[in-house]
């Protein structure tokens, strides 16, 4: 059986002029950027758009990636950066929404909640339903920690922050996450987790 | 910040010392409330585990190797020194820096001439600088090399990991 290539070595055969090799590293990443792309822009259009440019920018910028460190941490910062430019041309300043802010949101939000289309859902659907009801950092920061197979330094190198602060967000961002399955489910949630 | 919640997450993630996780196992095994808070957090972190990831459209990626079928093939910017060689130029500077200053110590008299200067301050020089404080001051020099170098590797050691 073959056996995949790595991302480094996909990486260092595109250097040396195999540039069709990009497709299978873009395939292997596209779920995960495009997740994270969602997390800030809230529709499938504009994260698509999202992922897309970090793709194009990441070919762009392949010749001066390190290679001691992770392509995946690497790729997440250009997403991150990505995102942040496109909300920044959207108008959206996300950063500066704040937990009294964000609370209405939640509650306009479920306004118009119908309890037997999320009966409906599975637990999966719930959770996906919760993270965009929090904070695009702290979603962020959820996915990449466990969708992303990141350790703390590593997101705290995407985000541009420290260790700690991600620790803290980290354990906010499930507070609020529980809190806001709480909201979604009432009473649902303890069958739930 | 719940500071047992905050321990229990840590020792859920795997990030504690090995004291600190006897420490909150010892926790979980007496308190009946703090197992209870406990299992609640596994749940949680084993459904955040199972979350699913978002699928871009099936064109996904032929959009992308169009558009970048218009830019140019990227390149290693900068050539790829060996480190090896790099090492080998710096242990021949600093071999034949230490072998010349070696030889000159050697071969020297260490004594200094009679000055002739009239200072009023009562401080003999030749008093000083004798042949121990030299091999002293070589000596500080050597540690604080040695210092130097511990430190680099272990940064450098930092970063690969």
């Amino acid at each position: 059986m073959k056996q995949e290539l790595t991302d480094l070595e996909l990486i260092n055969d595109i250097l040396t002029g195999n540039t069709g090799q990009y497709a299978l590293l873009v395939k292997r990443h596209q779920r995960f950027v495009f997740t994270l792309a969602l997390r800030f822009a809230k529709n499938r259009e504009d994260a698509e758009e999202i992922a897309q440019d970090c793709f194009v920018k990441a070919y762009k910028a392949l010749g001066s990636f390190k290679q001691t460190a992770k392509f995946s941490t690497w790729l997440y910062t250009i997403t991150y950066t990505t995102a942040m430019t496109f909300l920044r041309k959207k108008r959206l300043d996300t950063s500066s929404i704040s937990d009294e802010e964000t609370f209405l949101q939640l509650e306009n939000h479920t306004s118009g909640f119908n309890a037997n289309v999320y009966e409906q859902q599975n637990s999966h659907a719930f959770l996906n339903d919760a993270i965009k009801l929090l904070l695009p950092d702290d979603a962020a920061i959820i996915t990449m920690f466990y969708k992303g197979e990141q350790s703390l330094e590593e997101i705290a190198e995407v985000l541009n922050m420290e260790a700690n602060t991600i620790k803290v967000k980290l354990y906010r961002a499930r507070q609020r996450l529980k809190e806001k399955l709480q909201f979604l489910l009432k009473d649902e949630v303890k069958e739930l987790l | 910040m719940n500071l047992i919640e905050q321990q229990l997450w840590d020792y859920i993630d795997g990030i504690l010392t090995d004291a600190e996780k006897k420490d909150v196992e010892s926790q979980i095994a007496s308190d009946k409330d703090i197992r209870k808070q406990y299992e609640d957090l596994l749940l949680i972190n084993s459904t955040l585990n199972g979350l699913d990831m978002d699928a871009p459209s099936m064109s996904f990626t032929r959009n992308v190797m169009e558009r970048i079928e218009l830019e140019p093939a990227p390149v290693v910017l900068k050539t790829k020194v060996d480190t090896r060689i790099i090492y080998g130029i710096t242990s021949f500077f600093v071999l034949s820096i230490f072998a010349i200053v070696s030889y000159v110590i050697s071969t020297t008299n260490l004594t200094m001439p009679n000055f002739s200067l009239n200072f009023s301050l009562n401080f003999n020089i030749e008093n000083y600088i004798t042949p121990t404080a030299l091999y002293l001051f070589i000596g500080f020099d050597l540690i604080m090399a040695l210092i130097f170098i511990d430190y680099f590797l272990r940064r450098k050691l930092n970063t690969k990991e």
